[in-house]
């Protein structure tokens, strides 16, 4: 077997068990909170899907999904005209290379009955194909690097798939260009074509193929023109039915007289070998890769396009459950970490002050993926409990995305998993210990650096409380309170008591009471003060303040915001 | 006029209708509407960190202010959180600093004197009354309506700018155009419970059915919202009618009272659109509520403290602060 069967089956076998084990994924993972319809129904859902799909009205929908979202990149247009101008690109260069280059035995030699890859115009759209494809590539490149919202969820992976088809395009101009200048090509070509081992013929031919086909020969051909004439008939008669000359090369052509002058080191290196072996070991890279990451959106974003069917409103929670628990990972896999959903997303400010990568939706779907595959650490999985819960629904991710995925419903049904299982937020964590552990904990933690260098400071300023009298005007106007049978126990302190905790300086003592995390923010107790106190300032203060001590010390807070089975409420009972 | 439009996170998704309603009446009215795009208000992030919601707030002040446009919000808390941000980047000079910072790598910048506006507002200043009472024609008329203010667009009073937090009037007065009779009620300036739902639904819910009982009482057939959140609180459905369940614990939860049904929750925007004319497609309404079918179909009279117009809504209301 030659190097090249033997890596195509062994890529093409990586390939299939990858794509096997995504689509058992797609099976098996679970995004919304459980429990859930098992495989067999998921998988007799999709079928039960595709036999719909087949009806004539939805076909027409999901073709013109496939033609429109798919094909021509609709969303990716309405996202700007470079993106979209770079993935067209890339697109029609890297599949018009696969399809009429890559895959030439099962489509253009059976296509085109004179196939040969070194004639016109095959030789010219290759060159054609591969421009395409680098000018794409080298406008993601840009962005990437000069855009700062593109540029701050660039990762690895990005720039590998970047650097991996420049890798494929460039290789395969440097295969050509050394091809053009190889004398040992030309001698296996002489071999297999010319049908005559005269010297003088061969020398002949030789003359005429360093002359107007670039060919490097370590001795020059000798001169004359007769030998000129002889060579250009030998051409005529054995080589130009499949071999074009190369100037219609137009990009692999200059390189191979740009190279010319060293083109004796580079023969004897065998540089057409090694960028052989460059170019199809970095195509069987790109195989293996195929089912992992971005790297499959070739094939699972017009899947999920297909699916969705032309719609940017968020609609799988409708579907039925085993479908809607299929669809949902399918989505997850479709994503091509292009980074539009973040460029827009509602809550970025809060990534830009918080610095959690997972608040962006573009990182916390990886984040997600890693969740529902039971991968994250706890560190990982308090960013992403942050990033979901700060998340507010606003559904632009799910409009803007050029895949289609149905972001907003996997946004939906992680934060209800979440709520169940942990991290759970800030007042459930709180919630779940007396007010006397946190007021013991909180003092017991150094203040967290977002409390020390923040500008605005509330409850360590004296005059925002210092006023108060105990008139217990914001008690008797709070409707927290008014709502509790029970103050003193469903709620630890009332707000005139908290500002009297501050009076005294017990801040930690006043953070984890109950009144403080039921605030409605409603501001009738500010409002009413007769002495401008800023009661419910203060209570907003106190939350931020608690968490930001929890969030830096976050093992004060695992046990308690993590632990499973949390059910909020439970401390109130039933009226 | 002509105003950079703020729908806020939870419309496109959570509620559409509204989002509708605001663009169908202000086209309808006159008052033009730019698509800008901004980020969430900050409201929801400020439990967590005041750095990050000032950010969030003061970023969307810069990017109207880039536009040269003052901010329409038809939801009470973005509009309550943008003010409050307004407040605290002009009070510190410190924050003000930072936060221009950060921006500054987008090319914004805080403006000096942020311009930022309810629906009701706008409402109330660009539209003359005498147009929206001539459009209005009596549609509605004797239509009895709780009106519900919202806190954030209230209190503090000193931030928002809003009305006359503890006697506002704004809302009744643009009700009484369209020909509506606004019912005085006790709670209208409490809070809906939104905020504690998902945290203590206890008392959201408490919050809320005792406001829809008051309501009730008050002989309201309509509760108008003018707030995303505040509509979600008084209903789930696309529809803005409270679900059969949230009916019967109202009902059930007040024997003594006259039976009747819980008011029905109502955008305003949805309300003053139908009542100049809209369609209840256009301001996003499927059906249309049951008192607007049959206006007196709940009919009990007795029990509706009857307003004269012109009477201000709230000058013997003694319950204006709440208890």
């Amino acid at each position: 077997m030659t190097f090249f069967d033997t890596g195509l089956l062994l890529s093409l076998t990586a390939a299939a068990l990858g794509l096997i084990w995504k689509i058992l994924g797609w099976l098996r993972l679970t995004v919304a909170p459980a429990p859930r319809p098992g495989m067999g129904a998921r998988l007799a859902a999709l079928g039960k899907g595709l036999l719909r799909s087949l009806a004539p009205c939805a076909a027409a929908r999901w073709l013109r999904a496939l033609i429109v979202d798919g094909l021509l990149q609709r969303r990716i247009a309405s996202n700007g005209f470079y993106r979209w101008l770079m993935h067209m690109l890339i697109f029609t260069g890297f599949m018009g290379l696969l399809i009429m280059h890559g895959m030439d035995e099962l489509t253009s030699e059976l296509w085109f009955s004179d196939y040969a890859p070194t004639l016109d115009p095959f030789q010219w759209l290759r060159n054609l194909f591969g421009v395409l494809a680098l000018t794409g590539l080298g406008i993601a490149a840009w962005r990437r690097l000069s855009q700062p919202r593109v540029k701050r969820t660039t990762g690895l992976q990005d720039w590998v798939l970047i650097a991996l088809l420049a890798g494929i395009m460039l290789s395969g101009v440097g295969l050509e260009a050394s091809k053009i200048i190889s004398p040992h090509v030309f001698d296996s070509m002489v071999e297999d074509y010319l049908g005559s081992d005269d010297e003088a013929e061969i020398n002949a031919l030789r003359l005429l193929w360093a002359d107007e086909y670039g060919v490097v020969f370590p001795v020059a051909p000798p001169r004359s023109d007769e030998a000129l004439a002889q060579g250009r008939e030998l051409n005529e008669e054995s080589c130009v039915y499949c071999h074009s000359r190369p100037s219609s090369a137009f990009a692999s052509y200059p390189l191979a007289k740009a190279v010319a002058p060293l083109g004796n080191i580079l023969n004897n290196l065998r540089a057409d070998l090694l960028f052989y072996y460059l170019h199809v070991g970095l195509c069987f890279l790109g195989l293996v890769l195929l089912p992992w990451g971005k790297f499959m959106h070739p094939l699972s974003a017009p899947i999920n396009l297909t699916l969705r069917r032309g719609r940017t409103t968020s609609d799988t929670a409708s579907a039925a459950p085993a479908l809607a628990d299929a669809l949902r990972p399918i989505g997850m896999d479709a994503c091509t970490h292009c980074g539009a959903c973040s460029e827009h997303c509602s809550v970025a400010p809060s990534f830009m002050a918080l610095g959690t990568p997972d608040i962006l939706p573009s990182e916390k779907l990886g984040a997600l993926k890693r969740h529902a595959a039971g991968r994250l650490d706890a560190p990982a999985r308090r960013a992403f409990a942050e990033g979901s819960q700060i998340c507010t629904e606003c559904l632009r991710c799910t409009t803007v995305c050029p895949s289609g995925i149905d972001l907003q419903d996997l946004w939906m049904q992680s934060k209800a998993r979440l709520r169940i299982t942990g991290p759970h937020e800030p007042h459930a964590v709180l919630q779940q210990r007396p007010t006397r552990h946190w007021a013991k904990t909180l003092r017991s933690l150094p203040p967290a650096l977002a409390e020390a260098s923040r500008s605005v400071k509330i409850c360590d300023n004296r005059d925002s409380f210092w006023g108060c009298v105990q008139c217990t005007t914001c008690t008797s106007v709070c409707p927290v309170v008014a709502s509790s049978e029970a103050p003193a126990r469903e709620l630890d302190l009332t707000p005139q008591q908290i500002m009297n905790m501050l009076r005294m300086g017990l801040k930690e003592e006043a953070m984890g009471a109950e009144m403080v995390w039921s605030c409605v923010t409603c501001y009738k107790c500010q409002e009413n003060c007769p002495q401008g106190v800023r009661v419910a300032d203060v209570l907003y203060e106190l939350r931020t303040l608690a968490w930001a001590r929890l969030r830096e010390h976050p093992e004060a807070w695992d046990e308690a915001g993590t632990s499973p089975g949390h059910e909020p409420e439970t401390q109130g009972g039933e009226a | 006029m002509r105003y950079a439009y703020f729908p806020g996170c939870k419309i496109p998704h959570h509620l559409p209708a509204y989002g509708q309603a605001v663009t169908a009446l202000c086209d309808a009215l006159k008052i033009d509407l730019a698509p800008l795009e901004f980020n969430c208000c900050g409201d929801p992030v400020r439990h967590r960190s005041f750095e990050a919601w000032a950010l969030s707030a003061g970023r969307n002040l810069a990017l109207a202010h880039g536009a040269g446009l003052p901010i329409m919000t038809p939801c009470k808390c973005c509009f309550g959180s943008l003010k409050h941000a307004a407040y605290w980047l002009r009070e510190n000079h410190d924050l003000r600093a930072e936060v221009n910072a950060t921006l500054s790598n987008e090319g914004l910048i805080l403006p000096e004197e942020p311009q930022v506006f309810h629906l009701l507002t706008v409402l109330d200043q660009d539209v003359p009354p005498d147009e929206l009472a001539a459009r209005a024609g009596g549609r509605l008329c004797g239509l009895r309506v709780a009106a519900h203010y919202g806190c954030h667009a209230l209190r503090p009073g000193n931030v928002t700018n809003f009305d006359d937090p503890l006697n506002p009037t704004i809302f009744e007065r643009l009700l009484r155009r369209v020909g509506v009779t606004p019912v005085p009620w006790d709670l209208r300036l409490e809070c809906c419970g939104h905020p504690l739902r998902g945290k203590r639904d206890k008392f959201s819910k408490a919050l809320k059915e005792r406001k829809l009982t008051d309501a009730r009482q008050a002989g309201a057939q309509i509760l108008a919202t003018a707030c995303t959140y505040c509509q979600m609180q008084f209903a789930d459905n696309e529809n803005g009618q409270p679900s059969a369940q949230e009916q019967t614990a109202v009902a059930a939860q007040d024997i003594n009272n006259p039976p009747g049904n819980p008011p029905t929750a109502m955008l305003a925007a949805q309300l003053i659109g139908l009542g100049i004319g809209l369609s209840p497609e256009e301001v996003g309404l499927t059906k249309l509520p049951a008192p607007l079918v049959h206006p007196s179909s709940l009919g009990h009279e007795e029990h509706t403290r009857k307003i004269t117009d012109g009477e201000p809504i709230t000058a013997n209301d003694s319950n204006a602060t709440g208890r």
